[in-house]
């Protein structure tokens, strides 16, 4: 009886480390698929419309257009710019590794355009001038830029304009 | 005395078993809690999407079920996988989706199928918005969700179950500090086919 009760206690014991372990990792885990799937790093992504055959994340708006810059800190920084399409809602926001989403600016706040450096602490590059800095909580994460079509007369205007967004990576003068 | 092989089928049994028990225990505790959400009628939204949250439950909750969304200062996300009455959606069915615009710069009703993907239609079309909806003289509107093409203000459906977002661009304050009470519309069945 003793024995089975230490063998139970075992199991549950392999149960604890096993829930915390995929608990831990599962934000991670869903970014780095997502990151993947949206190609190389430090490098912009025009996407499509949403469609119906659109399987990037789950729930996308098919209101919205979506460019997207994952991005590798390791060895320098990100310098984010774009102009804002006028008359519409626009926003870039900024997620880490853990999926948290760290920074947004859209439309209003932006007043014309963007110009962001994307470091972390651990890099050293030599700044763009006027770039807003932002500190990454984490090496890797992703860009998302929404751009809202608002009237379907108005698409390929505002398409052109948010294609003019861009990453540019910046290598570390340690690297 | 257990001898060898019996202790190591013991031993691959409290693996197996214990292996389990985990997995589901995550999945369980990650898909099934609704932590930090509210709802207005139907309508359920997580304060949490968007926000960096310590508490390894609540990190993985938002990153399942509001992966990329933006904080709620920003925007909004409420989701209905049941009408007004209680009833799971049914796409074989009509639903009348009325109220009012509600309070943010720009909004939207989007209808998903069970996959959190958008459905297939003839139509290719998924949403209705601020800019596209039809208003009636009272200001309010009438959305017509199901998988026959209605008149006017119709979100097609073709999948048997599925589920309905709104989203608020910029919502109200009003919205923000109470997310509760955010007037959103009702969904009430009408025929099923």
């Amino acid at each position: 009886m003793r024995r089975l009760a230490l063998w139970i206690v075992a199991a549950l014991a392999v149960a604890a480390v096993v829930h915390y372990v995929t608990l831990m990792d599962t934000p991670g885990f869903i970014m780095k698929r997502v990151m993947m799937k949206m190609g190389e790093a430090n490098t912009i992504h025009h996407q499509g419309r949403v469609t119906a055959a659109s399987r990037g994340v789950v729930r996308p708006s098919p209101d919205l257009l979506y460019s997207v810059c994952p991005f590798d800190l390791t060895n320098g920084a990100l310098h984010v710019t774009a102009p804002v399409p006028p008359g519409t809602y626009w926003s870039v926001s900024l997620f880490d590794a853990q999926t948290n989403n760290f920074f947004v600016k859209n439309d209003k706040d932006a007043k014309g355009k963007v110009d962001l450096l994307l470091t972390t602490p651990y890099v050293d590059v030599k700044r763009p001038a006027g770039a807003q800095e932002v500190v990454a909580p984490t090496p890797k994460g992703l860009v998302l830029f929404r751009t809202l079509i608002n009237k379907e007369e108005d698409f390929a205007a505002i398409d052109a304009v948010r294609r003019k967004a861009n990453c540019t990576f910046i290598r570390s003068h340690a690297s | 005395m257990d001898c060898p092989l019996r202790f190591l089928l013991k031993l691959l049994a409290v693996l197996i078993i214990g292996t389990a028990l985990g997995l589901a225990a995550t999945w369980l505790t990650v898909s099934k809690l609704s932590i930090g959400t509210v709802s207005d009628g139907p309508w359920r939204t997580s304060l949490l999407i968007g926000s960096a949250q310590s508490g390894p439950y609540l990190r993985a909750n938002v990153a399942l079920h509001g992966l990329l969304a933006l904080n709620r200062g920003e925007t909004m996300y409420y989701t209905a996988d049941h009408d007004s009455a209680g009833g799971w959606l049914d796409g074989n069915c009509v639903y009348k989706i009325e109220g009012r615009e509600p309070s943010a710069r720009w909004w939207s009703i989007t209808a998903y199928g069970a996959d959190d993907y958008l459905m297939a239609n003839k139509d290719d079309k998924w949403s209705i918005s601020g800019e596209t909806v039809q208003l009636k003289s009272d200001s309010t509107f009438i959305i017509t969700a199901s998988p026959r093409k209605a008149f006017s203000n119709w979100l097609p459906l073709s999948q048997r179950r599925f589920s309905l977002t709104i989203r608020l661009y910029n919502p109200g304050a009003g919205v923000v500090n109470d997310p509760a009470n955010a007037m959103l519309p009702t969904i009430k069945r009408s025929v099923c086919l």
